[in-house]
């Protein structure tokens, strides 16, 4: 496989879990509630997914063990944010710090198993199309399926009486209700689909990633998705675009080896600093700033609305006030 | 079917006010239960230990101590923007720079003690407060929320930790560590050799902290700041300086918490030295929003439940995971009795009997 070929591939494979925990993120957040416990959810459903599939011998119904873990946390976070109104930062933080709590605890015994988990599926003839050909069309079905709900979930939130009622709850939660649409029906529905797919997204990486279960090993994937929520200003096509930005640094902190020669350009200076900047470990820290910096850059620009966020994002929602 | 009625409440009974903080507790430590029983372990005496014989002797009162200064300071570098209105969820960020920072004037200057250690802490709370200075800057100029931009700049200073300790700073023996501090960089204990004088931080930040927001003019415009951001404004308060300067007070307190956990308890600087005290910190600040003096006791009882637990960990042989468990129920309990608090809960089994109120929800 050559080189681009290859990073290609890693691009495709790592973009998985930060697409379905993004795009659970922006439906919750849509509705105007912020979900900081992706991070938590996902690693819940890395371990959940595991041991269903070693229990069941079957890596499909794993995987489904892993959305319902997933949707279990992030009930909790309904629960506390929609009907006991407390603070989402709070909330979200906390079950992030009881679902790492938690998979570290139940998951010790785990540690060091194995399963087969999803394979690849290599379509003919396509998969041989240079470079994109194996990346696209040699993946596991969790791929090909998360690729496929790009669209559809795009398609739902922008093209459906649903995903209308979802932005007007998520931009005037008043409003709405005075429409009747039912605010707080679609709170919950929408913080539970965040819960599943930050499920699905834990439990591709222990199911058709890894393969075996690790301590933490969602390893900050699950605050990227949140970051590339903000990165993408909430926009569906442009989380594809920036999960792919994401997972290409990622591929490609794996492949340079932290070096690109001790000369560039005639200047040993500018090697060093050309290093210094694809050392894997800095790499690992592009996403956070690349957050930061659009949002600083928007924010310089405009507001929050242009910026995409919903209106209402991080107030609950009561009728008692009026 | 049933059907809960919600509806605020102006008063509250008197045992309940003064028995929900302790009912929090209860239930988090009931819930905490099943999983210690899972793994066979008897709840109970993991509880005494951690509550009754833990802080009964020398060694446990040492560990406690240490393990509350971090938390505290940690506690106070959330509290503090918490106080004007803002969230800082950095702490874990600002904690790892100052602990760099700090870890790196140790391992680079051999200076005697008395100029090394001052030298330490004074640049590692500098470090703190710029690194806490970009969310503060970055809210107050362009209105770009401070919850994201300082969770964004702890997983980046994590992440470069990383980078620094497999790096320009790794010692020798292939770790991700540094080398050991000097003896010079290391705090002095007293009475045990756990207990290090970064002990007196405790009081030292405590008194510092209390007069800051209580009798100086800097802390009555965080607290009206936090109250209300509009009247502060037309009072001629500069939000801007407030809000910068709440984060970089915080940062730099946090920064020192690195520090002293480096150069008090562990003598290197390595990648998981911070058992997650930036976050733990949130529950530290929440569980004392009160004051300055109740942020010192929410630390004092994590620190208890910290130091419990890395005791239990080796008695009962449970993962350390289990302290995380504690803490973090016992936050999303405190979230559920706050509404318990300020709510009126009927329950009405009969569906009909249900008022036709808009103002409810129904559980099925």
């Amino acid at each position: 496989m050559s080189l681009a070929a290859g990073l290609a591939e890693s691009t495709v494979r790592l973009a998985t879990p930060l697409l379905l925990a993004a795009m659970g993120e922006i439906i919750a957040e849509r509705s105007g509630v912020l979900n900081l416990g992706v991070e938590g959810m996902m690693l819940v459903g890395a371990l959940a997914g595991f041991i269903g599939t070693i229990v069941t011998g079957s890596a499909w119904i794993g995987f489904f063990i892993g959305m319902g873990a997933g949707a279990l946390l992030a009930l909790l976070h309904a629960v506390l944010c929609i009907s006991l109104k407390t603070d989402q930062v709070v909330s979200g933080i906390m079950l992030t710090l009881l679902g790492t709590g938690l998979t570290t605890y139940f998951g010790r015994g785990w540690v060091g198993g194995n399963i087969d988990g999803f394979g690849r599926l290599t379509i003919p003839v396509l998969s041989e199309i240079p470079i994109i050909g194996f990346a696209l069309f040699s993946i596991t079905p969790l791929d090909y399926l998360t690729l496929l709900m790009v669209p559809v979930v795009w398609y739902f939130l922008f093209r459906t009486n649903i995903g209308a009622e979802i932005t007007a709850v998520g931009e005037d939660p008043e409003t709405a209700d005075t429409a009747g649409i039912p605010v707080f029906r679609i709170q919950y529905a929408c913080v539970l689909l965040g819960g599943v797919f930050a499920g699905a997204a834990g439990a591709q990486l222990s199911l058709a990633f890894t393969n075996f279960w690790a301590t933490e090993m969602t390893a900050g994937r699950g605050w990227i998705a949140v970051a590339l929520v903000i990165f993408a200003q909430w926009r569906i096509w442009q989380v594809l675009v920036g999960a792919y930005f994401f997972a290409a640094i990622d591929a490609l902190s794996f492949r340079t080896g932290g070096s690109v020669g001790d000369v560039l350009l005639g200047q040993e200076a500018l090697a060093t600093v050309a290093n210094f900047l694809v050392n894997p470990q800095v790499m690992q820290t592009y996403p956070y700033i690349a957050t930061i910096l659009v949002l600083w850059y928007v924010m310089r620009q405009g507001n929050l609305n242009e910026l995409g966020a919903p209106s209402s994002l991080l107030t609950p929602y009561s009728r008692e006030q009026d | 079917m049933f059907s809960v009625d919600v509806s605020s409440r102006e008063s509250l009974p008197r045992w309940v006010e003064y028995s929900l903080p302790l009912l929090t507790v209860v239930a988090a430590l009931g819930v905490s239960a099943i999983p210690l029983a899972w793994l066979g372990v008897s709840p109970l005496q993991s509880y005494r230990e951690i509550f009754v014989s833990n802080p009964t002797n020398i060694r446990g009162i040492a560990n406690i101590l240490v393990t509350t200064v971090p938390l505290f300071l940690a506690g106070l570098a959330v509290y503090l923007p918490l106080r004007a209105g803002l969230w800082n969820i950095g702490a874990e960020g600002q904690l790892f720079v100052g602990a760099i920072v700090g870890s790196a004037i140790a391992l680079n200057l051999s200076w005697p003690a008395y100029a090394l250690l001052p030298a330490m802490f004074l640049f590692a709370g500098i470090a703190g407060g710029l690194y806490g200075a970009i969310p503060g800057y970055l809210r107050a100029k362009h209105n770009v929320n401070e919850i994201i931009s300082s969770l964004m700049l702890t997983f980046t200073a994590t992440t470069f930790a990383g980078y620094l300790l497999r790096g320009p700073m790794q010692g020798e023996g292939g770790q991700s560590a540094t080398e050991q501090l000097p003896t010079a960089a290391r705090l002095p204990t007293v009475g045990h050799p756990r207990l290090h004088v970064g002990v007196v931080a405790l009081v030292i930040v405590a008194v510092l902290g209390y007069l800051l927001l209580n009798r100086t003019r800097l802390g009555y415009e965080i607290t009206l700041i936090g109250a209300n951001p509009a009247s502060a404004v037309q009072s001629g308060i500069s939000k801007y300086k407030t809000y910068v300067l709440v984060f970089v007070i915080g940062g730099s307190l946090a920064g020192l918490a690195g520090i002293i956990e480096i150069a008090g308890v562990h003598g290197r600087l390595f990648e998981e030295f911070s058992p997650e005290y930036g976050f733990t910190a949130i529950a530290v600040a929440l569980l004392g929003r009160n004051g300055v003096f109740q942020v010192l006791l929410a630390a004092l009882f994590f620190g208890v439940i910290t130091a419990g637990g890395t005791t239990i960990a080796v008695t009962q042989n449970v993962p350390t995971a289990i302290i995380n468990v504690i803490v973090a129920l016992t936050i999303l309990f405190l979230l559920t009795a706050e509404f318990i608090k300020d709510h009126r809960l009927t329950i009405s089994f009969d569906r009909s009997s249900g008022t036709g109120d808009r103002g409810m929800e129904e559980v099925s």
